[in-house]
């Protein structure tokens, strides 16, 4: 097991330290740091970087704040066939990425015919060229994405809230709290820890997205949405040059180890206060 | 002045229309993708005239099977996702068990294994073993993609395994034990039985997630080992013409039909596997 993993990550880590290409595999250069320095000082590399970090942020906070939202409706009172809409909820998650990307693609962005011109074309807007157009595409990839990822969150958040007993939203009430006051004063306390894990989880999941956003719009237009992921793939695949390929991947994954290593001493603090 | 009881129904109304809202937004893709693969050109209308079948026909699926190859990408997908979800029971089953028995550092390895595999881009695996398997002549067959896939699985399933049987109370074994139970015995009769409902979870979880893998397809698969996740991507080529956008439809639906089918029939099983494994995480 260790081994189907790490002999891929030292083999990346060696190619990243090497002028590899596809078409001339056989003439291998030592270049030890020289791609690294190389990628920061390219503007194109920064861009996706750039690009990445927004649309990562991006889908935490939209599925963060949708999933306490719907989780706190489904966990109301006398909420009635609450597997039936568990069940439903879940589909975005389970329902394959690339073909989410086409579906969203396809029927719902399309400019002329798309489910979203339709509906803002009923209250007078204008109909956009949503993935084609470079000021909307990441916008755009970043709620497609956040439709995949968002039934996560609602989960943990309703398995985190159906532990909270009621009493304490009947104290909250007999206080004279209305139900948002409820969950900004009783709710989003003790939501605290899962909005913790439920954050690095999708952190993780959204900086190393490829399949929705490649399905969506392939990194274009121009180079709007393209992330990390489909950098490297371009570089490694489309340019043959798996050298810098891999020191794009390897810096993702420097930059995940960081963020592993704030997450692991932020929680490792939560757990102490808790105690 | 409204009286308490009309503005309470008025709240329960209130949140139960919120929540039908949320989920015609969920459903809203995947219905659509059905209604446009059940019309004749299907790009030139409207989203309503779509979901009114105003061209019905099932001419895009007919073409789907036939110039869409579909059966070679389906049987890819089943052999390797169906292989996965086998290969990682037999050996995440039994290691789980055994973790489950012992505390401290071998716990701790597989527990950091887990979150470390949550951090690793998959782009940083996908292009050394594309190389790797070149190397090794795994590249383009399916052998290569379903190590790919059991390196992912793996660490994941023994760790939402390992929750599972540290559910089963020592008592329970120990009278086992008293009653005379071999130690196969014990595993197989007294502590599985058990833990049924979470190793059923898993195991379509794995399938799930197999299934829709497409990264990895990508670059691992050659032209011989392609998936169905990597079929449908092939119609997408000419489809800004609109030339076969109802037949992509078509392909699509048939893509998601098999896990979303799962998802319901096992949804208690995911719902509990994705929450339990996932707080424990």
């Amino acid at each position: 097991m260790a081994v189907i993993v790490c002999s891929p990550l030292a083999l990346g880590f060696r190619y990243s330290l090497h002028r590899v290409f596809l078409y001339d595999f056989d003439n291998q250069l030592f270049k030890g740091f020289e791609n690294y320095k190389q990628a920061f000082a390219d503007p194109l590399f920064l861009k996706a970087l750039n690009t990445t970090v927004i649309f990562t942020i991006g889908c935490v906070v939209i599925c963060v704040l949708f999933g306490i939202l719907v989780a706190f409706l489904l966990n109301s009172k006398k909420v009635v066939w609450r597997p039936f809409w568990v069940a439903l909820f879940l589909i975005p998650f389970v329902m394959t990425p690339v073909v989410g990307g086409i579906a969203w693609r396809f029927l719902m962005w399309q400019q002329e015919f798309g489910v979203i011109n339709a509906i803002s074309g009923l209250f007078g807007a204008e109909p956009r060229y949503w993935l084609l157009d470079r000021e909307t595409a990441l916008f755009a990839s970043i709620v497609s994405n956040s439709w995949h990822l968002i039934p996560l969150a609602i989960l943990v958040f309703y398995a985190a809230l159906s532990t909270i007993p009621d009493e304490l939203y009947e104290a909250s009430h007999i206080d004279g709290a209305g139900p948002f006051q409820a969950l900004w004063y009783v709710v989003l306390p003790l939501l605290r820890p899962h909005i913790l894990f439920v954050s690095i989880i999708l952190l993780t999941s959204a900086f190393r997205e490829f399949d929705m956003i490649w399905a969506l719009t392939g990194g274009g237009p121009g180079r709007s949405t393209t992330v990390l992921s489909i950098f490297a793939y371009n570089r490694g695949i489309a340019n043959q040059d798996m050298g810098m390929a891999n020191t794009i991947a390897f810096s993702m994954f420097a930059f995940m180890a960081v963020i592993a290593w704030i997450y692991i001493t932020v929680y490792r603090k939560t757990l102490e206060q808790n105690q | 002045m409204i009286a308490p009881k009309t503005r309470k129904r008025f709240q329960i109304g209130l949140i139960h229309l919120l929540l039908g809202l949320w989920l015609v937004i969920s459903l809203l893709p995947p219905v659509m993708l059905i209604a446009a693969s059940l019309n004749t050109k299907a790009l030139f209308r409207s989203p309503w005239d779509l979901l009114l079948l105003k061209d019905f026909s099932l001419e895009n699926y007919s073409t789907a099977f036939v110039s869409g190859e579909f059966w070679f990408f389906f049987t890819n997908s089943v052999i390797i996702s169906t292989a996965s979800v086998v290969i990682v029971l037999i050996i995440c089953v039994p290691m789980a068990y055994g973790l489950s028995k012992i505390s401290g550092r071998a716990r701790n390895v597989v527990a950091f294994g887990v979150l470390a595999m949550r951090f690793i881009p998959y782009v940083v695996l996908a292009l050394p073993m594309f190389l790797l398997f070149v190397d090794l002549g795994l590249a383009g067959s399916r052998l290569g993609l379903l190590l790919a896939h059991l390196a992912i699985h793996i660490p994941f399933a023994t760790w939402m395994l390992v929750g599972f049987f540290d559910t089963v109370p020592n008592e329970l074994e120990e009278s086992g034990i008293v009653d005379g139970c071999s130690a196969w015995n014990l595993f197989w009769n007294v502590t599985l039985p058990v833990v049924r409902s979470g190793v059923i979870a898993l195991a379509i979880l794995v399938f799930i997630m197999s299934w829709n893998e497409y990264l990895f397809a990508l670059f691992l698969a050659g032209s011989n080992a392609q998936p169905l996740t990597v079929g449908v991507t092939r119609f997408l080529g000419g489809i800004e013409s609109g030339a076969q956008h109802g037949v992509v439809a078509a392909y699509s639906v048939l893509v998601i039909t098999p896990v979303i089918v799962f998802s319901l029939i096992a949804n208690r099983f995911i719902v509990s596997g994705m929450t339990a494994g996932a707080v424990k995480g």
